[in-house]
């Protein structure tokens, strides 16, 4: 038995059962207690993260290791307590993405990636330092060689 | 509001579950200590209006059609200045 929901931006969709993800928690200011992760844009690396219950919540999600080489969670305290989640990498892992016309623009939230784990998801804090509220995501590689962002001073 | 005077070593009580201890006060820095049930999630006010905002901005996105499909290239090396839909003033290629 699968299950539908609608969504104002694609309609109706339908997903199997195991493909509803619990949040206990909600997501931090917007609730929701039950989303399932959409994949409308083959082949992009955003996915959809897509409230079941509300046609209208949903959000675009990356897989921050696609992007981010050196990307680390590591988890509050009080967010291992409450979710009781030790290993983050035993789950999958996304972070939002603040979506703008111009793509370099566009943001993603490494302080609070959402950690998916046995069929629930939370969304926690990253205490690592060089996990910011909004990360670029793209940034323009002109020429093949200096390694990304931060200009460390190399000289 | 509900505003309470307390002391260092003092508690209030939200509910039958919540317990919010003064652990100290030093110049205007006051260490709380918060015990609560394990499904109360208890944020820094900053940061979960910060992570909020950041939410409801991700929940903007219209469509499909916000996304790109594939990062964003660069100008060809040398053709720096005319290329109209590329701002030069984000990351890298700094002409000067």
């Amino acid at each position: 038995m699968s299950v539908t929901f609608e969504s104002v931006r694609f309609g109706t969709v339908e997903i199997q059962p195991e493909d509803v993800t619990e949040f206990p928690f909600g997501l931090i200011g917007l609730g929701g207690s039950r989303y399932a992760l959409l994949d409308r844009n083959p082949g992009s690396g955003f996915l959809w993260l897509h409230s079941v219950d509300d046609p209208a919540l949903a959000l675009p999600v990356v897989n921050p290791h696609q992007f981010f080489a050196d990307f680390t969670l590591e988890i509050e305290p009080e967010d291992r307590e409450r979710t009781g989640i030790t290993d983050p990498s035993a789950g999958r892992l996304y972070v939002t993405v603040h979506a703008t016309p111009d793509p370099l623009d566009i943001t993603v939230n490494l302080r609070a990636p959402i950690v998916i784990c046995d069929g629930r998801g939370y969304q926690v804090l990253n205490t690592n330092e060089r996990a910011p509220l909004r990360a670029p995501l793209f940034t323009l590689q002109a020429q093949p060689a200096p390694g990304r962002s931060q200009p460390v001073d190399a000289a | 509001m509900l505003i309470l005077t307390r002391r260092p070593g003092e508690r209030v009580v939200i509910g039958d579950e919540i317990l919010v201890t003064v652990m100290g006060v030093s110049g205007h820095t006051v260490r709380l200590g918060i015990s609560a049930p394990q499904g109360v999630a208890i944020y820094r006010e900053e940061i979960w209006l910060a992570v909020k905002e950041e939410n409801r901005a991700a929940a903007a996105a219209a469509d499909v059609d916000a996304l790109p499909t594939a990062p964003p290239q660069a100008p060809a090396p040398g053709a720096v200045e005319d290329s109209s839909d590329a701002p030069a003033d984000h990351a890298s290629s700094d002409a000067a």
